[in-house]
Protein backbone atom coordinates (compact mmCIF):
# COMPACT_ATOMS: atom_id res chain seq x y z
CA UNK A 1 0.00 0.00 0.00
CA UNK A 2 1.54 3.31 -1.07
CA UNK A 3 1.57 6.37 1.16
CA UNK A 4 0.11 8.48 -1.67
CA UNK A 5 -1.93 7.92 -4.80
CA UNK A 6 0.38 10.34 -6.57
CA UNK A 7 3.50 12.37 -5.97
CA UNK A 8 3.95 15.43 -8.16
CA UNK A 9 7.54 16.70 -8.42
CA UNK A 10 7.65 20.46 -9.01
CA UNK A 11 5.25 23.25 -8.10
CA UNK A 12 5.15 25.25 -11.32
CA UNK A 13 2.13 25.55 -13.62
CA UNK A 14 2.34 21.89 -14.74
CA UNK A 15 2.72 20.40 -11.27
CA UNK A 16 0.15 22.58 -9.53
CA UNK A 17 -2.41 21.97 -12.29
CA UNK A 18 -1.87 18.22 -12.03
CA UNK A 19 -2.16 18.38 -8.23
CA UNK A 20 -5.36 20.45 -8.36
CA UNK A 21 -6.95 18.06 -10.83
CA UNK A 22 -5.94 14.96 -8.83
CA UNK A 23 -7.16 16.45 -5.56
CA UNK A 24 -10.45 17.46 -7.18
CA UNK A 25 -10.87 13.77 -8.04
CA UNK A 26 -10.33 12.84 -4.38
CA UNK A 27 -6.89 11.36 -4.92
CA UNK A 28 -4.37 11.55 -2.11
CA UNK A 29 -1.64 13.70 -3.68
CA UNK A 30 1.70 15.01 -2.45
CA UNK A 31 3.18 17.99 -4.28
CA UNK A 32 6.90 18.50 -3.61
CA UNK A 33 8.58 21.78 -4.55
CA UNK A 34 12.26 22.51 -3.90
CA UNK A 35 11.90 26.27 -3.54
CA UNK A 36 10.46 28.06 -0.56
CA UNK A 37 8.39 30.08 -1.14
CA UNK A 38 7.24 28.18 -4.22
CA UNK A 39 7.98 30.01 -7.45
CA UNK A 40 11.05 31.72 -6.05
CA UNK A 41 13.37 29.72 -8.33
CA UNK A 42 11.19 29.92 -11.42
CA UNK A 43 11.67 32.27 -14.35
CA UNK A 44 9.44 32.93 -17.31
CA UNK A 45 9.26 35.73 -19.88
CA UNK A 46 6.41 35.68 -19.32
CA UNK A 47 3.11 35.74 -21.02
CA UNK A 48 0.57 33.11 -20.05
CA UNK A 49 -1.28 32.39 -23.30
CA UNK A 50 -4.59 30.64 -23.65
CA UNK A 51 -7.23 29.46 -21.26
CA UNK A 52 -5.77 26.15 -20.04
CA UNK A 53 -5.97 27.15 -16.38
CA UNK A 54 -9.76 27.12 -16.65
CA UNK A 55 -9.48 23.33 -16.59
CA UNK A 56 -8.59 23.47 -12.91
CA UNK A 57 -9.78 26.94 -11.95
CA UNK A 58 -12.76 28.26 -13.92
CA UNK A 59 -12.46 31.72 -12.33
CA UNK A 60 -8.69 32.07 -12.76
CA UNK A 61 -8.92 35.33 -14.69
CA UNK A 62 -10.61 36.98 -11.71
CA UNK A 63 -8.50 35.43 -8.95
CA UNK A 64 -4.97 34.79 -10.24
CA UNK A 65 -2.26 37.45 -9.86
CA UNK A 66 -2.12 38.63 -13.48
CA UNK A 67 -0.28 41.79 -14.49
CA UNK A 68 -1.92 42.99 -17.74
CA UNK A 69 -3.74 41.35 -20.61
CA UNK A 70 -2.07 41.49 -24.01
CA UNK A 71 -3.84 44.23 -25.96
CA UNK A 72 -0.96 44.95 -28.27
CA UNK A 73 1.40 42.40 -29.83
CA UNK A 74 4.64 43.43 -31.47
CA UNK A 75 7.14 41.68 -33.70
CA UNK A 76 10.28 43.51 -34.72
CA UNK A 77 13.50 43.12 -36.66
CA UNK A 78 16.31 45.17 -35.16
CA UNK A 79 19.49 46.20 -36.94
CA UNK A 80 22.21 48.37 -35.43
CA UNK A 81 20.44 51.60 -36.41
CA UNK A 82 16.88 50.63 -37.25
CA UNK A 83 13.83 48.72 -36.18
CA UNK A 84 11.19 47.36 -38.52
CA UNK A 85 8.13 46.51 -36.44
CA UNK A 86 4.69 45.12 -36.86
CA UNK A 87 2.40 46.10 -34.04
CA UNK A 88 -0.93 44.37 -33.96
CA UNK A 89 -3.57 45.92 -31.69
CA UNK A 90 -7.09 44.72 -31.57
CA UNK A 91 -10.24 45.28 -29.56
CA UNK A 92 -10.78 41.56 -30.24
CA UNK A 93 -7.99 41.08 -27.68
CA UNK A 94 -10.17 42.82 -25.07
CA UNK A 95 -13.22 40.68 -25.73
CA UNK A 96 -11.31 37.42 -25.56
CA UNK A 97 -8.24 37.86 -23.44
CA UNK A 98 -5.75 35.68 -25.23
CA UNK A 99 -2.70 36.30 -23.08
CA UNK A 100 -1.70 37.83 -19.75
CA UNK A 101 1.70 39.00 -18.57
CA UNK A 102 2.64 37.33 -15.29
CA UNK A 103 5.45 37.26 -12.75
CA UNK A 104 6.14 33.68 -11.78
CA UNK A 105 7.01 34.09 -8.13
CA UNK A 106 3.57 35.61 -7.53
CA UNK A 107 1.69 33.29 -9.87
CA UNK A 108 3.30 30.08 -8.62
CA UNK A 109 2.68 30.95 -4.97
CA UNK A 110 -0.96 31.46 -5.84
CA UNK A 111 -1.12 28.15 -7.75
CA UNK A 112 0.51 26.25 -4.88
CA UNK A 113 -2.01 27.72 -2.47
CA UNK A 114 -4.83 26.66 -4.78
CA UNK A 115 -3.42 23.12 -4.92
CA UNK A 116 -3.37 23.07 -1.13
CA UNK A 117 -6.92 24.45 -0.93
CA UNK A 118 -8.03 21.73 -3.34
CA UNK A 119 -6.78 19.10 -0.90
CA UNK A 120 -3.23 18.32 -2.02
CA UNK A 121 -0.46 18.01 0.55
CA UNK A 122 2.00 20.70 -0.52
CA UNK A 123 5.57 20.50 0.76
CA UNK A 124 8.01 23.27 -0.12
CA UNK A 125 11.75 23.60 0.44
CA UNK A 126 12.20 19.87 -0.15
CA UNK A 127 14.31 18.50 -3.01
CA UNK A 128 13.54 15.15 -4.60
CA UNK A 129 16.77 13.37 -5.60
CA UNK A 130 15.41 10.71 -7.92
CA UNK A 131 12.65 8.27 -8.62
CA UNK A 132 12.41 5.10 -6.53
CA UNK A 133 12.09 1.88 -8.54
CA UNK A 134 11.06 -1.68 -7.90
CA UNK A 135 12.40 -3.41 -10.98
CA UNK A 136 11.24 -1.14 -13.79
CA UNK A 137 8.21 0.12 -11.91
CA UNK A 138 8.33 3.53 -10.26
CA UNK A 139 7.15 3.20 -6.67
CA UNK A 140 7.73 6.72 -5.40
CA UNK A 141 10.55 9.20 -4.93
CA UNK A 142 13.82 9.24 -3.05
CA UNK A 143 14.75 12.17 -0.86
CA UNK A 144 17.91 12.17 1.25
CA UNK A 145 17.98 8.39 1.34
CA UNK A 146 14.31 8.07 2.35
CA UNK A 147 11.70 6.68 0.01
CA UNK A 148 8.21 8.15 -0.09
CA UNK A 149 5.91 5.74 -1.85
CA UNK A 150 3.12 6.47 -4.30
CA UNK A 151 1.16 4.62 -6.97
CA UNK A 152 2.41 7.07 -9.57
CA UNK A 153 4.79 10.00 -9.96
CA UNK A 154 4.11 12.98 -12.19
CA UNK A 155 7.33 14.81 -13.03
CA UNK A 156 6.84 18.54 -13.49
CA UNK A 157 10.30 19.75 -12.60
CA UNK A 158 10.82 22.28 -15.35
CA UNK A 159 13.43 23.05 -17.98
CA UNK A 160 16.34 21.39 -16.18
CA UNK A 161 14.81 17.98 -15.39
CA UNK A 162 17.44 16.58 -13.02
CA UNK A 163 15.20 13.93 -11.45
CA UNK A 164 14.18 12.50 -14.83
CA UNK A 165 17.76 12.55 -16.14
CA UNK A 166 19.34 11.19 -12.94
CA UNK A 167 16.71 8.43 -12.83
CA UNK A 168 17.60 7.37 -16.36
CA UNK A 169 14.18 7.98 -17.89
CA UNK A 170 15.17 10.97 -19.98
CA UNK A 171 18.35 11.61 -21.98
CA UNK A 172 20.52 14.57 -20.94
CA UNK A 173 19.83 17.84 -22.75
CA UNK A 174 21.90 18.79 -25.78
CA UNK A 175 22.69 22.13 -27.44
CA UNK A 176 19.83 21.85 -29.92
CA UNK A 177 17.28 21.23 -27.13
CA UNK A 178 17.79 24.48 -25.27
CA UNK A 179 18.48 28.18 -25.31
CA UNK A 180 19.68 30.47 -22.54
CA UNK A 181 17.07 32.92 -21.27
CA UNK A 182 18.33 36.06 -19.55
CA UNK A 183 15.90 38.60 -18.15
CA UNK A 184 15.58 41.83 -16.18
CA UNK A 185 12.55 43.28 -14.44
CA UNK A 186 12.68 47.05 -14.77
CA UNK A 187 10.53 49.23 -12.53
CA UNK A 188 8.57 52.10 -14.07
CA UNK A 189 5.43 53.88 -12.87
CA UNK A 190 2.19 52.41 -14.22
CA UNK A 191 1.26 55.75 -15.81
CA UNK A 192 4.61 55.98 -17.63
CA UNK A 193 4.16 52.50 -19.06
CA UNK A 194 0.65 53.36 -20.23
CA UNK A 195 1.90 56.49 -21.99
CA UNK A 196 4.95 54.94 -23.61
CA UNK A 197 3.12 51.90 -24.96
CA UNK A 198 -0.19 53.60 -25.73
CA UNK A 199 -2.10 51.52 -23.18
CA UNK A 200 -4.94 52.02 -20.74
CA UNK A 201 -5.36 50.41 -17.35
CA UNK A 202 -4.92 46.61 -17.42
CA UNK A 203 -3.92 46.69 -21.10
CA UNK A 204 -0.49 45.31 -21.93
CA UNK A 205 2.09 45.04 -24.67
CA UNK A 206 4.05 41.92 -25.59
CA UNK A 207 6.84 42.23 -28.13
CA UNK A 208 9.24 39.73 -29.68
CA UNK A 209 12.32 40.86 -31.58
CA UNK A 210 14.93 39.39 -33.88
CA UNK A 211 18.22 40.89 -32.73
CA UNK A 212 20.11 41.21 -35.99
CA UNK A 213 22.78 43.56 -34.65
CA UNK A 214 24.56 41.62 -31.92
CA UNK A 215 28.34 41.75 -31.68
CA UNK A 216 30.04 38.74 -33.21
CA UNK A 217 26.88 37.75 -35.08
CA UNK A 218 25.35 35.95 -32.08
CA UNK A 219 21.81 34.74 -32.77
CA UNK A 220 19.28 35.71 -30.14
CA UNK A 221 15.68 36.75 -29.82
CA UNK A 222 14.55 39.55 -27.55
CA UNK A 223 11.30 40.02 -25.66
CA UNK A 224 9.66 42.96 -23.92
CA UNK A 225 6.48 42.57 -21.91
CA UNK A 226 4.68 45.15 -19.81
CA UNK A 227 3.65 44.31 -16.26
CA UNK A 228 1.50 46.59 -14.11
CA UNK A 229 4.38 48.76 -12.90
CA UNK A 230 7.42 47.12 -14.44
CA UNK A 231 8.78 45.84 -17.72
CA UNK A 232 10.02 42.28 -18.21
CA UNK A 233 12.74 42.40 -20.81
CA UNK A 234 15.11 39.71 -21.89
CA UNK A 235 16.90 37.69 -24.51
CA UNK A 236 16.80 34.05 -25.54
CA UNK A 237 20.20 33.00 -26.85
CA UNK A 238 20.76 29.85 -28.90
CA UNK A 239 23.16 27.56 -27.03
CA UNK A 240 24.44 26.14 -30.32
CA UNK A 241 25.22 29.55 -31.82
CA UNK A 242 26.73 30.97 -28.66
CA UNK A 243 29.07 27.99 -28.58
CA UNK A 244 30.07 28.53 -32.22
CA UNK A 245 30.73 32.17 -31.40
CA UNK A 246 32.51 31.45 -28.08
CA UNK A 247 33.50 35.06 -27.43
CA UNK A 248 30.34 36.77 -26.20
CA UNK A 249 29.07 36.53 -22.63
CA UNK A 250 25.41 35.57 -22.32
CA UNK A 251 24.92 38.28 -19.68
CA UNK A 252 26.18 41.05 -22.03
CA UNK A 253 23.68 40.32 -24.82
CA UNK A 254 20.71 41.64 -22.83
CA UNK A 255 22.60 44.91 -22.30
CA UNK A 256 23.09 45.26 -26.06
CA UNK A 257 19.32 44.78 -26.47
CA UNK A 258 18.54 47.39 -23.80
CA UNK A 259 20.86 49.91 -25.45
CA UNK A 260 19.29 49.57 -28.90
CA UNK A 261 18.08 53.02 -30.10
CA UNK A 262 14.46 51.86 -30.40
CA UNK A 263 14.40 50.06 -27.02
CA UNK A 264 16.40 52.40 -24.77
CA UNK A 265 13.80 55.25 -24.77
CA UNK A 266 11.14 52.81 -23.55
CA UNK A 267 13.26 52.10 -20.48
CA UNK A 268 14.30 55.69 -19.64
CA UNK A 269 14.29 56.39 -15.88
CA UNK A 270 13.54 52.72 -15.28
CA UNK A 271 15.30 51.01 -12.41
CA UNK A 272 16.50 47.41 -12.78
CA UNK A 273 14.89 45.59 -9.86
CA UNK A 274 15.80 42.00 -10.64
CA UNK A 275 18.14 40.03 -12.86
CA UNK A 276 17.31 36.40 -13.65
CA UNK A 277 18.19 33.59 -16.01
CA UNK A 278 17.01 30.13 -16.91
CA UNK A 279 17.41 27.56 -19.60
CA UNK A 280 14.56 27.55 -22.10
CA UNK A 281 13.27 24.52 -23.96
CA UNK A 282 13.63 25.26 -27.68
CA UNK A 283 14.14 21.94 -29.40
CA UNK A 284 10.66 21.27 -30.74
CA UNK A 285 9.42 17.77 -31.48
CA UNK A 286 12.93 16.31 -31.76
CA UNK A 287 13.60 17.09 -28.09
CA UNK A 288 10.59 15.32 -26.65
CA UNK A 289 11.54 12.22 -24.63
CA UNK A 290 9.43 9.15 -23.88
CA UNK A 291 6.58 10.72 -21.96
CA UNK A 292 5.45 7.88 -19.71
CA UNK A 293 6.43 4.53 -18.29
CA UNK A 294 5.34 2.13 -15.60
CA UNK A 295 4.30 4.44 -12.79
CA UNK A 296 5.38 7.82 -14.14
CA UNK A 297 4.53 10.59 -16.60
CA UNK A 298 6.60 13.65 -17.62
CA UNK A 299 4.88 17.03 -18.10
CA UNK A 300 5.61 20.64 -19.03
CA UNK A 301 9.12 21.92 -19.71
CA UNK A 302 10.59 18.70 -18.31
CA UNK A 303 9.04 17.02 -21.35
CA UNK A 304 10.24 19.74 -23.73
CA UNK A 305 6.77 21.22 -24.27
CA UNK A 306 7.27 24.73 -25.58
CA UNK A 307 6.48 26.53 -28.76
CA UNK A 308 8.23 29.28 -30.63
CA UNK A 309 7.66 30.40 -34.20
CA UNK A 310 9.36 33.76 -33.97
CA UNK A 311 6.05 35.56 -33.40
CA UNK A 312 5.22 34.06 -30.01
CA UNK A 313 7.04 32.15 -27.33
CA UNK A 314 4.86 29.82 -25.30
CA UNK A 315 5.38 27.29 -22.54
CA UNK A 316 3.09 27.76 -19.57
CA UNK A 317 -0.12 26.84 -21.41
CA UNK A 318 1.53 23.62 -22.61
CA UNK A 319 2.67 22.93 -19.05
CA UNK A 320 -0.82 23.39 -17.61
CA UNK A 321 -2.56 21.34 -20.32
CA UNK A 322 -0.04 18.49 -20.00
CA UNK A 323 -0.31 18.51 -16.19
CA UNK A 324 -4.09 18.19 -16.46
CA UNK A 325 -3.80 15.42 -19.08
CA UNK A 326 -1.41 13.45 -16.85
CA UNK A 327 -3.76 13.84 -13.87
CA UNK A 328 -6.76 12.67 -15.90
CA UNK A 329 -4.82 9.66 -17.17
CA UNK A 330 -3.97 8.66 -13.61
CA UNK A 331 -7.54 9.15 -12.40
CA UNK A 332 -8.83 6.96 -15.24
CA UNK A 333 -6.20 4.28 -14.63
CA UNK A 334 -7.00 4.10 -10.94
CA UNK A 335 -10.72 3.75 -11.51
CA UNK A 336 -10.22 1.42 -14.46
CA UNK A 337 -7.66 -1.23 -15.29
CA UNK A 338 -5.10 -0.04 -12.74
CA UNK A 339 -1.68 1.52 -13.13
CA UNK A 340 0.52 0.16 -15.87
CA UNK A 341 2.63 1.47 -18.71
CA UNK A 342 -0.23 0.52 -21.03
CA UNK A 343 -2.70 2.60 -18.99
CA UNK A 344 -0.34 5.60 -19.04
CA UNK A 345 -0.04 5.43 -22.83
CA UNK A 346 -3.40 7.25 -22.72
CA UNK A 347 -1.44 10.31 -21.56
CA UNK A 348 0.34 10.56 -24.90
CA UNK A 349 -2.93 9.91 -26.71
CA UNK A 350 -4.57 12.79 -24.86
CA UNK A 351 -1.68 15.09 -25.78
CA UNK A 352 -1.83 14.02 -29.42
CA UNK A 353 -5.51 14.96 -29.41
CA UNK A 354 -4.85 18.35 -27.84
CA UNK A 355 -2.84 21.38 -28.91
CA UNK A 356 0.14 20.22 -26.85
CA UNK A 357 1.52 17.57 -29.20
CA UNK A 358 -0.51 18.68 -32.21
CA UNK A 359 1.36 21.98 -32.26
CA UNK A 360 4.68 20.21 -31.90
CA UNK A 361 3.84 18.05 -34.92
CA UNK A 362 2.33 20.85 -37.00
CA UNK A 363 5.41 23.01 -36.50
CA UNK A 364 7.95 20.22 -36.75
CA UNK A 365 11.34 21.54 -37.82
CA UNK A 366 10.47 25.21 -37.39
CA UNK A 367 13.36 25.73 -34.95
CA UNK A 368 15.74 25.12 -37.85
CA UNK A 369 14.26 28.24 -39.49
CA UNK A 370 13.69 30.45 -36.45
CA UNK A 371 17.33 29.84 -35.49
CA UNK A 372 18.93 30.49 -38.84
CA UNK A 373 21.06 33.14 -40.51
CA UNK A 374 18.24 34.10 -42.89
CA UNK A 375 16.05 35.35 -40.03
CA UNK A 376 18.79 36.56 -37.71
CA UNK A 377 21.32 38.12 -40.07
CA UNK A 378 19.99 38.62 -43.58
CA UNK A 379 16.32 39.54 -43.06
CA UNK A 380 16.92 42.50 -40.71
CA UNK A 381 19.50 44.08 -43.02
CA UNK A 382 17.47 43.44 -46.18
CA UNK A 383 14.35 44.97 -44.60
CA UNK A 384 16.37 47.97 -43.42
CA UNK A 385 17.80 48.59 -46.89
CA UNK A 386 14.39 48.29 -48.52
CA UNK A 387 12.76 50.67 -46.03
CA UNK A 388 15.58 53.19 -46.35
CA UNK A 389 15.47 52.86 -50.14
CA UNK A 390 11.75 53.60 -50.18
CA UNK A 391 11.58 56.24 -47.47
CA UNK A 392 14.84 58.22 -47.56
CA UNK A 393 14.71 61.35 -49.68
CA UNK A 394 18.20 62.08 -50.94
CA UNK A 395 17.49 64.17 -54.04
CA UNK A 396 18.40 61.31 -56.38
CA UNK A 397 15.91 59.96 -58.95
CA UNK A 398 13.53 57.48 -57.33
CA UNK A 399 13.64 53.75 -58.04
CA UNK A 400 10.94 51.14 -58.25
CA UNK A 401 10.57 49.02 -55.13
CA UNK A 402 11.45 45.89 -57.14
CA UNK A 403 14.81 47.47 -58.01
CA UNK A 404 15.45 48.40 -54.36
CA UNK A 405 14.64 44.86 -53.23
CA UNK A 406 16.90 43.43 -55.93
CA UNK A 407 19.79 45.62 -54.82
CA UNK A 408 19.25 44.81 -51.13
CA UNK A 409 19.25 41.10 -51.92
CA UNK A 410 22.38 41.42 -54.00
CA UNK A 411 24.18 43.25 -51.22
CA UNK A 412 23.15 40.61 -48.69
CA UNK A 413 24.68 37.89 -50.83
CA UNK A 414 21.39 36.02 -50.75
CA UNK A 415 20.36 34.52 -54.07
CA UNK A 416 16.72 35.18 -54.88
CA UNK A 417 16.23 31.47 -55.62
CA UNK A 418 17.49 30.70 -52.09
CA UNK A 419 15.25 33.38 -50.61
CA UNK A 420 12.27 31.92 -52.44
CA UNK A 421 13.11 28.43 -51.23
CA UNK A 422 13.65 29.50 -47.62
CA UNK A 423 10.61 31.78 -47.76
CA UNK A 424 8.51 28.92 -49.05
CA UNK A 425 9.79 26.59 -46.30
CA UNK A 426 8.97 29.20 -43.71
CA UNK A 427 5.53 29.84 -45.18
CA UNK A 428 4.82 26.10 -45.13
CA UNK A 429 6.14 25.52 -41.63
CA UNK A 430 4.59 28.55 -39.97
CA UNK B 1 24.98 47.72 -16.06
CA UNK B 2 27.77 45.44 -14.91
CA UNK B 3 26.87 41.82 -14.21
CA UNK B 4 28.24 42.13 -10.68
CA UNK B 5 25.79 44.97 -9.99
CA UNK B 6 22.90 42.99 -11.44
CA UNK B 7 23.76 39.93 -9.34
CA UNK B 8 23.96 42.13 -6.24
CA UNK B 9 20.21 42.77 -6.62
CA UNK B 10 19.46 39.11 -5.90
CA UNK B 11 18.65 37.38 -2.64
CA UNK B 12 20.38 34.12 -1.87
CA UNK B 13 20.25 31.74 1.04
CA UNK B 14 23.74 30.33 0.63
CA UNK B 15 24.33 26.71 1.55
CA UNK B 16 27.74 26.81 3.21
CA UNK B 17 27.90 23.05 3.69
CA UNK B 18 26.87 21.89 0.21
CA UNK B 19 27.92 22.96 -3.27
CA UNK B 20 25.12 21.88 -5.61
CA UNK B 21 27.46 22.17 -8.61
CA UNK B 22 31.01 20.88 -8.70
CA UNK B 23 33.59 20.85 -11.48
CA UNK B 24 36.53 18.55 -12.09
CA UNK B 25 39.68 20.72 -12.14
CA UNK B 26 41.74 18.20 -14.12
CA UNK B 27 39.22 18.39 -16.99
CA UNK B 28 38.95 22.20 -16.86
CA UNK B 29 42.72 22.58 -16.85
CA UNK B 30 43.06 21.08 -20.32
CA UNK B 31 39.73 22.43 -21.67
CA UNK B 32 40.20 23.88 -25.16
CA UNK B 33 37.23 26.29 -25.13
CA UNK B 34 36.06 27.22 -21.62
CA UNK B 35 32.62 27.86 -23.13
CA UNK B 36 31.18 27.87 -19.60
CA UNK B 37 32.76 31.31 -19.05
CA UNK B 38 30.65 32.71 -21.92
CA UNK B 39 27.49 30.68 -21.37
CA UNK B 40 26.94 31.08 -17.61
CA UNK B 41 24.64 34.09 -17.14
CA UNK B 42 25.74 34.56 -13.51
CA UNK B 43 29.49 34.73 -14.16
CA UNK B 44 30.18 31.77 -11.87
CA UNK B 45 32.89 30.55 -14.22
CA UNK B 46 35.86 32.86 -14.78
CA UNK B 47 39.41 32.47 -16.02
CA UNK B 48 42.18 33.73 -13.78
CA UNK B 49 45.59 33.59 -15.41
CA UNK B 50 44.33 30.87 -17.71
CA UNK B 51 42.98 28.78 -14.85
CA UNK B 52 39.26 28.16 -14.42
CA UNK B 53 37.74 29.49 -11.24
CA UNK B 54 34.24 28.36 -10.26
CA UNK B 55 32.05 29.67 -7.46
CA UNK B 56 28.60 28.25 -6.82
CA UNK B 57 27.44 31.01 -4.49
CA UNK B 58 26.24 33.35 -7.29
CA UNK B 59 24.52 30.53 -9.20
CA UNK B 60 20.92 31.25 -10.26
CA UNK B 61 20.27 27.54 -10.91
CA UNK B 62 19.43 28.07 -14.57
CA UNK B 63 20.97 24.78 -15.72
CA UNK B 64 22.97 26.31 -18.57
CA UNK B 65 26.41 25.00 -17.57
CA UNK B 66 25.45 21.34 -17.53
CA UNK B 67 24.63 21.62 -21.23
CA UNK B 68 27.37 24.15 -22.02
CA UNK B 69 30.17 21.93 -20.73
CA UNK B 70 30.69 19.32 -23.41
CA UNK B 71 33.68 17.79 -21.64
CA UNK B 72 31.89 16.17 -18.69
CA UNK B 73 33.35 18.38 -16.00
CA UNK B 74 30.13 19.74 -14.51
CA UNK B 75 28.19 17.78 -11.92
CA UNK B 76 24.83 19.54 -11.47
CA UNK B 77 22.41 18.82 -8.63
CA UNK B 78 19.35 20.63 -7.41
CA UNK B 79 19.97 22.85 -4.40
CA UNK B 80 18.70 21.46 -1.12
CA UNK B 81 16.73 22.76 1.85
CA UNK B 82 15.43 25.84 -0.02
CA UNK B 83 18.98 27.16 -0.33
CA UNK B 84 20.21 29.13 -3.30
CA UNK B 85 18.57 31.90 -5.31
CA UNK B 86 15.27 33.42 -4.19
CA UNK B 87 13.61 35.55 -6.83
CA UNK B 88 11.13 38.32 -6.02
CA UNK B 89 9.48 38.27 -9.45
CA UNK B 90 10.94 35.39 -11.48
Amino acid sequence: MSEFDAIVVGGGPAGTSAAMRLAANKLNVLLVEKADPPGSKNVSGGVLWGNSLAGVMPDWEKTAPLERYVKSKGVGFLTKDSSIDINFRSSKFSETKTGYTVLRTKLDQFLNKKAKDAGATVVTGVTVDKLAFEGKKVIGVEQDGDIITSDAVILAEGANPRVAIDSGIRPPLKDQDVAIGVKEVIKLPEKTINERFNLREKEGFAGEYVLGFLEGGVEAGGFLYTNKDSISLGVVVSMKHLRENNQTHSYDIIEQFKEHPSIAPLLDEGKVDEYSAHMVQEGGLESIPKLYGNGYMITGDAAGFSFSNGLVLQGMNYAIASGIAAADTLVEAKSGSGISEQAFSKYEEKLLNSFVLRDMHTFKGIEELTWGSLIHQKMPSILEKVMLGVLMEDGEPKKHMSQIVKEALKESGLKSSKLLLEGYKMYRRM
Amino acid sequence: MKIEDRLSLLNYKIDKSYAHITVKPDICEVCPDHFCTFACPAKCYTLMEGKLNFKYEDCVECGTCIVACSHGSVDWNNSKGAHGVKYKYG
